[in-house]
């Protein structure tokens, strides 16, 4: 009947997406594109990665892109940038 | 209020150290452990374990988080928990992670669980005994990694109960310190001393069902130590803005963060004055 019901922490998952990607709007345009990149590749990998029911790692980078986006939304910052770095077997 | 600091007999510790250095030497060509246990004073050097089982999560590989046993020899450690994390971190496991600074007591950087009680690692001793020893981060707080949790909250509090000077009127003498009287300054004795570890606001079981809108006993602490000074003339405002059912009234006299107070303070007692100037 419809679509399914999103679970509170789902909700809050996409009203942070939706936040960055107001954040990017307010950036100029060619690093909005490069924001918007970032984000997208981030959730993206994330969501198929993490399994749903590790709820503490979902809060975890849930409370992680929360401060992230406090600080992009200052306008004193400019632009995001991503640097990939290959985890080593602790 | 405990001043945390401990005196040392210096006259004794240099002469052990003369005799051991001497008779090192003599038995070098002995392998090293043989040497070490014959060197030292009194009969063979049995070495005392202790297990500890320390708290451990990782961001980076998430799982459920888990207790990681380590074994220490007490008699290469220092006396205090921290001593036995760092050496933990130093010999054994280099992922360990926790936050230290000072180690004497002063900055509250080390606060974290310690066999159920909350208390810095610096100045906790290590239990004596073959039990074992269980450290985790400050209860109910979001962990970042291991032993380190996100305090941002409760900085957050700390700074909304705007803990500074404000006055309406300039000092009586412009340029120069406001005075203030002895019995003002002791007015103000079991609150500067505050070093802001959160132990009392984590072991506060209100505290912990309501982690935004209470603001606990450490910022409750701070509110009550800026209304007391005498030198502060926004007293009225200040009462005005704490006066409200969760800042101030979730404190229900619980009491446990004057038992976890590593500093000796009682955040319960300042609330109650607090309380008692609201009318």
């Amino acid at each position: 009947m419809g679509a399914s019901k999103l679970s509170g922490m789902q909700k809050q998952v996409l009203s942070l997406y939706r936040g960055f990607l107001r954040a990017a709007r307010s950036k100029p345009t060619e690093d909005r594109k490069r924001i918007e990149m970032i984000v997208s590749t981030e959730f993206r990998h994330n969501s198929k990665e993490v399994d749903r029911k590790n709820f503490q790692y979902i809060e975890y980078l849930l409370r992680l892109g929360t401060k992230q986006l406090d600080q992009l939304k200052s306008p004193d910052i400019v632009s995001l940038s991503s640097v990939k770095v290959v985890a080593s077997k602790t | 209020m405990a001043s945390g600091l401990i005196g040392r007999l210096v006259g004794t510790k240099p002469s052990r150290l003369t005799t051991a250095a001497r008779l090192i030497p003599a038995r070098w060509t002995s392998t090293g452990a043989e040497a070490e246990t014959k060197a030292s004073s009194g009969g063979g050097r049995e070495s005392k374990l202790k297990n500890f089982q320390i708290y451990r999560w990782n961001p980076d590989n998430p799982g459920k988080p888990e207790l990681q046993n380590y074994q220490i020899d007490l008699k290469d450690c220092g006396p205090m928990v921290l001593d036995a994390l760092i050496k933990i971190k130093n010999e054994m496991d280099p992922s360990l992670t926790f936050r230290r600074s000072c180690r004497e007591g002063i900055c509250g950087s080390c606060a974290m669980n310690i066999d159920g009680c909350n208390g810095l690692a610096c100045l906790t001793k290590i239990q004596d005994g073959a039990s074992e020893t269980t450290i985790t981060p400050l209860p109910h707080m979001f962990v970042i990694k291991d032993l380190v949790v996100d305090m941002t909250n409760f900085y957050n509090q700390y700074k909304s109960i705007e803990p500074w000077l404000k006055r309406k009127t300039p000092p009586s003498v412009p340029g120069k310190e406001i005075l203030q009287s002895k019995k003002d300054r002791a007015k103000l004795d079991g609150m500067y001393e505050c070093i802001l570890c959160a132990c009392c606001s984590t072991s506060c079981p209100s505290y912990w069902w309501n982690p935004e809108s209470y603001l606990g006993p450490a910022a409750l602490l701070h509110a009550n130590r800026w209304i007391s000074d005498s030198r502060d003339e926004y007293t009225k405002e200040r009462l005005e803005a704490i006066d409200d059912e969760f800042k101030l009234y979730r404190c229900h006299t619980i009491l446990n963060c004057a038992r976890a107070c590593p500093k000796g303070l009682n955040p319960g007692k300042q609330i109650t004055h607090i309380k008692q100037l609201q009318r």
